[in-house]
Formats: structure tokens, C-alpha cells, sequence
């Protein structure tokens, strides 16, 4: 797992990459500190990388939907690869998370 | 004795070696210096002695000389009266003491009637002067050396050393003075007799070395005294022993027979000597040989007692390095047995005492630092360990409550079975499962709590707990999901949510309502045998938005079909190289299901599936099964 962001103003870019699962689940939601703490933030992130979450991320990218949502900013999955993209649709993440 | 190995002993070596080599190195130097100062002062001292005795031994021979001359006068003034003659001889004997006998010779018939006339007079044995007439016909002098040569040169002359069978019976030479008439014909030879005696003791006088040689030879090569063992008085000195197998020998001889004065070193079997040699008087040369051994015999002493006070020195010096080094270095060995100490498990180890304030007591220093560090450490892990223990005991106890929160009491009736399975992957999982019937209908639900652990148990047991409650209450299946959604979504701060899957078979009518929340699909092998994932519109998972619309879905089911319900521990578990079990897996093992199996052999069959495709790799996921079996009649 490994996260990248590049922040230019109140856009955050954002790459992901690995996996997120139980094991590093913890510091996952330790790297995505920055974006929770941002306000009006317009937050990309590429998720060309990343190879599969578990339930337990799928967590944290709602709380960073929330967060965003109450905080004026916006959240935009890119690149999802297939069975990562499957995930969010079963379980509906797609219907609450935009993804491009 | 580990004694090579050990530190005091390799450091004292070191010391002794150095020292060692300083000493031999400045103890050759001085001996070098004092060997060449001994050898000249030796030398110095052997020309000196020579010189010395040179002058002593001229100077008495000048003596016996300026008697006889002085005397001289005298028997010209007294030619006729023989009698006085004897008087003279007597005179000359007692006035100088080194002469042992003085002697006036006429020529033949010098006087009528006396062919030889002779008065002699001598030293006697009892130190009285005796005279007597020494010519006779067996005792010519006129042939005899002292006689002859003066007689013929009219010059005064000293004879070859000789014995005097005649006269005083010892070894002698002679002293010759001419006595001339007007006419300067030689009327008469005054002598005077030196004993070599005399000269013998002389040179034996002085104090020479043990070993060392001395000798004196005549002008013709001739022995005349010294100390030189196997030679006897006037025999040729060449002949002798000595000379004959050494060159140098030689070479000293023809440098004292041609009256050179100096020193050289000769080489005598298996040692060196030095020579000193100088002429004497009359042709007479005179040499002292000393073998260099003798001269450097005391340094060589002195060389020995130093070598043995060195020789204990250093071993003083040794044992006391050694006694030193072993003392300074007992703290770092009794160090290394409490650090010994320490690695079996005692962390108490009594550290040395160190009362000096250097490079030891630091090292004491830090090794109690260290001590107490690990001692701190130590009961810090105990303490640690303890609380993970209790945590973990206490995770133990919360996951045995877990298991006994969902049902294992299966029904399995002509109408319908179910079975399930619910494996944690660690302590306390967040899967959940349950079913329950009610009047024609059978109500079931299978989730997946995001996350794990306590926090997961707990919603878990919230969701089941609501479940079980709203299937009470002949509600809609999207009616129980809808209010599940709100009881978790409301107020949930830390975001936890569940993917469910619930639904409703009505046993008679063989309809069945469900609802999917975000759930994985579940899978159906349908009567005929062929098996396919159930089309169910995902909605969302409950937990994230309150006040979700959820819809419901219906199929017809008919008798003989199986649902199989999962979470995603089955499809997503993984083998060691992270190749995930998969649905295309799960749907090829749903078509092979036989029409005989009971609900619980499709769990055993499924689970020992993905046991064999998982193989080593751990299982990072709760793994739920949840089969129902809507029998035929």
C-alpha cells in the first residue's frame, strides 16, 4: 500500500497503489489524514494502482465521501481497475462515490 | 593455562620483546665501543710494556757496558802486574750486580811463558767473588766468540747468548772490550757476563696476561729467553712447534729478525692474538703475543653477568607486566562472566567493584546502564506480554461469543435444510449469519461486517439482534433492510457498515423476496442441475446513508434448488502467491453439486475447495457459508 498526494491549492492528487486490507488497513487511514482534515477540498485519486481493498478500505472511502460532503469538496475515484470497480458495485459504493 | 591466548599475557610479551630488543640493541652497541677501546688500550699498554722493558733491559746492559770501560783504563795503566788483573776482574763483579762474572783475556804469549792467560773472577753460590785463571787447552778462548770477534774487529762486542761451561755455569752473554797497546794492536779483551737469568726474570717480571707469550731472539733468529713452552735456550726459533704449522708465526719472526718495531694481529689455530715487537739492543728483538680473548676476557665476563641480570631483569620485568595487566584487566574479565551470567537469564549479575576513575570504571558505567536497561526492558515486555495475554484472552472470550450468537441449530426437515459455517479469520470476526421460520416462510441472512475485531463483533450482534426482531414482525424483506440501514446509520461516527443479504422463502409458493445490500450475489443450482449467480440489484451496503430506499427483488424458486450465500472469504481467499479463489471457481464447483448432497455436505465440500486452493497461505478473511436446500416433495 502506498499513498502519494499532491496538493496544489485545495486540489489534492492523490495516487494509490498495493493493496488495502486488514493488515495495513491502520495506516492507510493514517496516510488519508491530510484529506481529512482539508476543507472546500476537490480530492483525485487515481486508483490505476491499487489492486484490491477490503471492506475495511471500502470504510475509509466513505468516511472521506463524508467528510467531503460536509465539508464542501468533492471525490473523485479514477482509473478503478475491474475487480476493484466490482467491489464498490456490489456493495453500492459507486452509487455514493463518484468514479470515473 | 590459557596463557598465549589471554590478553596481560600477549601485551607482557609485546613489552618483553620491545624491551628485549632495545636492550640487546644498545647492549651490542656498548660492548661494540668498549670491545674496540678495550683492544686499543690493550694494545697501547702491550707497546708501552715493551717499550718499558726495552729501556730497562738497555739501560742494564748500558750499565755493564759503561763497568767495563770505565774500568778499562785501568788495566792499561796496570799491564804487568797480573795479579792486579785478578783484582780488576773481582772489582767489576762487585760493582755492577747484573755482572756475574768479568774476565780479562790476553792474546797468546802475551807473556813469556803463559800461552793462556785468563783471570776471571765470578759470583760463587754463596755470594762470595771467586777468582780463577780460565785458560787452558780445554778451554781455548781464543777461539771463542767473546774472544775472537773483539780480538779481529779491535771493536767492542756482545756475544750470542751462550752456556758457560766454564766459568759460571749458567746461561750467559758476554760483553767485549778490546784493550789496545799504543801500536792499536789488541793485547787483551776485557769482558763482562750477563746471565739471561737475569733477563728471563725481567722479562717474566712483567705482568702479563694469562696465555700470553713472550719471547726474545738473537739477531740470528736464535731463542734467547722467554716463555715459550718446548724451546730450549739458542735453538732456532723456526724449528719451534708453533712456527712450523703458523704462517703468522713466521711472519712475526722475519719482522723481529729485521729489527721492525710494531703490532699484528695473528691468527693461532682457533683464535686471534695481537703481537707487539720491537728490536732490543745488539740485534736482539723482543715480541709479547697475546691471544685477543685474554684481553676481552673480563669484558666477556662482563658480558656473561650482564646477559643473566638481563635475563632475570626481564623476567622480573615480565611477571611483573603480567602481574600488572592481569590486575588491571580483571574487571573486563569478570565483565565478560557477568555479561555470561547475564545471557543465561540473570539479570541481577553482581558487576566488579571499580574504585579507580579510568576507561574501567566507564565501561562499569555503561554495562550497568545497560544492566539496567534490560532489566527495565525486561519487566516492561513482562508487563506487555501480560496485557496482551489478558487482551487476548479476553478477544478469546468475546469470539466464543460471537460463535454462540449465531444459530447451530440447523433445521433439516422434508421441506427444506440449512447449514453454515462461520470462520473467523482472527480473534473476533464481523461475519454473520441467521435464519428463522416463520409460519410458510423461512427467513435468512448472511453479512459482512466492514473491518474486524470488537468493533465488528458489536455491530454484528446489533445487525443479527435486528434481524431477529424485524423477521418477528411480517414486515417486507425491504422494509427489515430499510430499518437494519437506519438503527446502524444513525449516528455512526466511525463509519462502520454491513454488506447483507436478506431474504424470504415461502415454502409453499416456492417465492422468494430478497434484498441485496451491497452483498456479494449468491448462487443458485437450480433443480435441473445447472447453477448461476442470482441477479440482485447491489442497492448500498447498510450503515452508509440513512433513509435509503432499498429494493426489493422476487423469483420463483422450484423445489430441489440450492442457494449457497457467501461473503467474500470465499471468493476472495488467497493463496500463497495472492491469486484469489475467485466466483468463476465458486460457480464450478455449484454445478457439480449432486442432487444427494445434504446442505451440510456442499459446506464441507466448498470449504475443503478452498482449503486445498488456499493450501499454506493464511487466511486473512472471515470465511461465512450459508446453504438452503428447498427439497422436493
Amino acid at each position: 500500500m502506498n499513498v502519494t498526494i499532491n496538493q496544489e491549492g485545495n486540489k489534492y492528487n492523490v495516487i494509490l497503489e498495493g493493496r488495502v486490507d486488514t493488515s495495513n488497513a491502520a495506516q492507510f487511514e493514517q496516510d488519508l489524514k491530510p484529506l481529512m482534515e482539508a476543507s472546500n477540498a476537490e480530492i483525485q485519486i487515481d486508483c490505476s494502482g491499487m489492486t484490491y481493498t477490503s471492506s475495511q478500505g471500502l470504510r475509509y472511502f466513505l468516511m472521506l465521501q463524508k467528510h467531503v460532503m460536509s465539508h464542501q469538496g468533492s471525490l473523485v475515484l479514477r482509473n478503478m481497475q475491474p475487480q476493484v470497480k466490482e467491489v464498490f458495485d456490489i456493495t453500492g459504493f459507486s452509487n455514493i462515490i463518484k468514479i470515473e | 593455562m590459557k596463557l598465549s591466548r589471554s590478553f596481560s599475557a600477549r601485551l607482557s610479551t609485546t613489552i618483553l620483546v620491545i624491551t628485549s630488543m632495545l636492550f640487546i640493541i644498545s647492549m651490542l652497541v656498548v660492548l661494540l665501543f668498549s670491545r674496540k677501546i678495550i683492544a686499543e688500550e690493550a694494545k697501547k699498554n702491550a707497546v708501552e710494556m715493551l717499550s718499558s722493558t726495552s729501556l730497562n733491559i738497555v739501560h742494564t746492559l748500558d750499565e755493564a757496558e759503561s763497568t767495563v770501560k770505565n774500568v778499562a783504563w785501568l788495566v792499561e795503566e796496570r799491564l804487568e802486574d797480573t795479579t792486579y788483573m785478578y783484582s780488576i776482574t773481582s772489582a767489576v763483579v762487585a760493582i755492577n750486580e747484573e755482572i756475574v762474572g768479568s774476565c780479562i783475556a790476553f792474546r797468546p804469549n802475551y807473556f813469556e811463558g803463559k800461552h793462556y792467560f785468563a783471570p776471571y773472577a765470578y759470583d760463587s753460590e754463596n755470594d762470595s767473588i771467586q777468582t780463577k785463571q780460565l785458560g787452558n787447552d780445554q778451554c781455548n778462548y781464543f777461539k771463542m766468540e767473546w774472544f775472537a770477534v773483539p780480538f779481529l774487529t779491535k771493536k767492542p762486542h756482545w756475544s750470542n747468548p751462550y752456556f758457560d761451561k766454564d766459568g759460571g755455569q749458567i746461561m750467559m752473554t758476554t760483553y767485549s772490550y778490546p784493550i789496545m797497546n799504543d801500536k792499536k794492536e789488541v793485547i787483551a779483551v776485557l769482558t763482562a757476563d750477563i746471565s739471561i737469568e737475569w733477563l728471563t726474570h725481567q722479562l717474566c717480571a712483567l705482568n702479563l696476561n694469562d696465555n700470553s707469550k713472550i719471547l726474545l731472539i738473537g739477531d740470528k733468529g736464535q731463542y734467547i729467553s722467554g716463555n715459550l713452552p718446548g724451546i730450549g735456550f739458542q735453538e732456532d726459533i723456526v724449528k719451534y712447534e708453533e712456527a712450523k704449522k703458523n704462517p703468522d708465526f713466521i711472519k712475526l719472526i722475519k719482522k723481529m729478525t729485521s729489527l721492525e718495531k710494531g703490532t699484528m694481529t695473528m691468527r693461532t689455530g682457533h683464535y686471534y692474538s695481537f703481537a707487539v715487537y720491537g728490536p732490543l739492543y745488539n740485534g736482539w728483538s723482543t715480541a709479547i703475543i697475546t691471544p685477543t680473548k685474554n684481553t676481552f676476557a673480563k669484558l666477556n665476563f662482563m658480558q656473561f653477568v650482564i646477559a643473566i641480570v638481563s635475563i632475570l631483569g626481564l623476567l622480573l620485568l615480565f611477571l611483573s607486566c603480567l602481574r600488572i595487566i592481569k590486575t588491571l584487566t580483571r574487571p573486563v574479565t569478570e565483565f565478560s562472566k557477568a555479561a555470561l551470567v547475564m545471557a543465561q537469564g540473570n539479570f541481577q549479575a553482581q558487576l566488579p567493584q571499580i574504585e579507580t576513575e579510568d576507561e574501567i570504571k566507564d565501561l562499569h558505567d555503561s554495562f550497568e546502564q545497560m544492566q539496567q536497561s534490560i532489566i527495565h526492558y525486561i519487566q516492561e515486555l513482562k508487563t506487555t506480554t501480560a496485557t496482551k495475554e489478558r487482551f487476548e484472552s479476553e478477544l478469546n472470550i468475546a469470539r466464543n461469543i460471537q460463535l454462540s450468537m449465531v444459530p447451530t441449530d440447523f433445521p433439516d426437515n422434508e421441506r427444506y435444510s440449512v447449514h453454515a459455517l462461520l470462520q473467523p479469520a482472527r480473534e473476533v470476526g464481523g461475519d454473520l449469519y441467521d435464519f428463522q421460520e416463520k409460519g410458510d416462510d423461512v427467513f435468512f441472512v448472511i453479512g459482512d461486517v466492514s473491518g474486524k475485531g470488537v468493533p465488528a463483533a458489536l455491530v454484528m450482534a446489533i445487525t443479527r439482534a435486528a434481524f431477529r426482531f424485524l423477521s418477528g414482525l411480517g414486515l417486507t424483506i425491504d422494509k427489515m433492510v430499510e430499518k437494519i440501514n437506519n438503527t446502524l446509520s444513525s449516528r455512526n461516527e466511525s463509519n462502520m457498515f454491513v454488506t447483507l443479504f436478506v431474504g424470504k422463502i415461502n415454502l409453499t409458493t416456492g417465492e422468494m423476496y430478497y434484498c441485496n445490500a451491497g452483498h456479494n450475489p449468491i448462487v443458485i443450482h437450480h433443480a435441473d442441475g445447472h447453477a448461476e449467480y442470482l441477479h440482485a440489484k447491489s442497492n448500498i451496503a447498510v450503515g452508509v446513508l440513512e433513509n435509503f430506499i432499498f429494493e426489493p427483488e422476487v423469483i420463483h424458486l422450484e423445489k430441489g434448488s440450492r442457494l449457497i450465500l457467501y461473503t467474500d472469504g470465499v471468493t476472495e481467499a488467497e493463496d500463497v502467491t495472492e491469486a484469489q479463489f475467485g466466483e468463476p471457481r465458486l460457480l464450478d464447483f455449484a454445478v457439480k453439486i449432486d442432487e444427494k448432497d445434504s446442505s451440510k455436505d456442499i459446506i464441507d465440500h466448498l470449504i475443503t475447495d478452498v482449503k486445498e486452493f488456499t493450501g499454506e497461505a493464511t487466511q486473512n478473511d472471515d470465511i461465512t457459508i450459508l446453504t438452503i436446500s428447498y427439497k422436493k416433495d
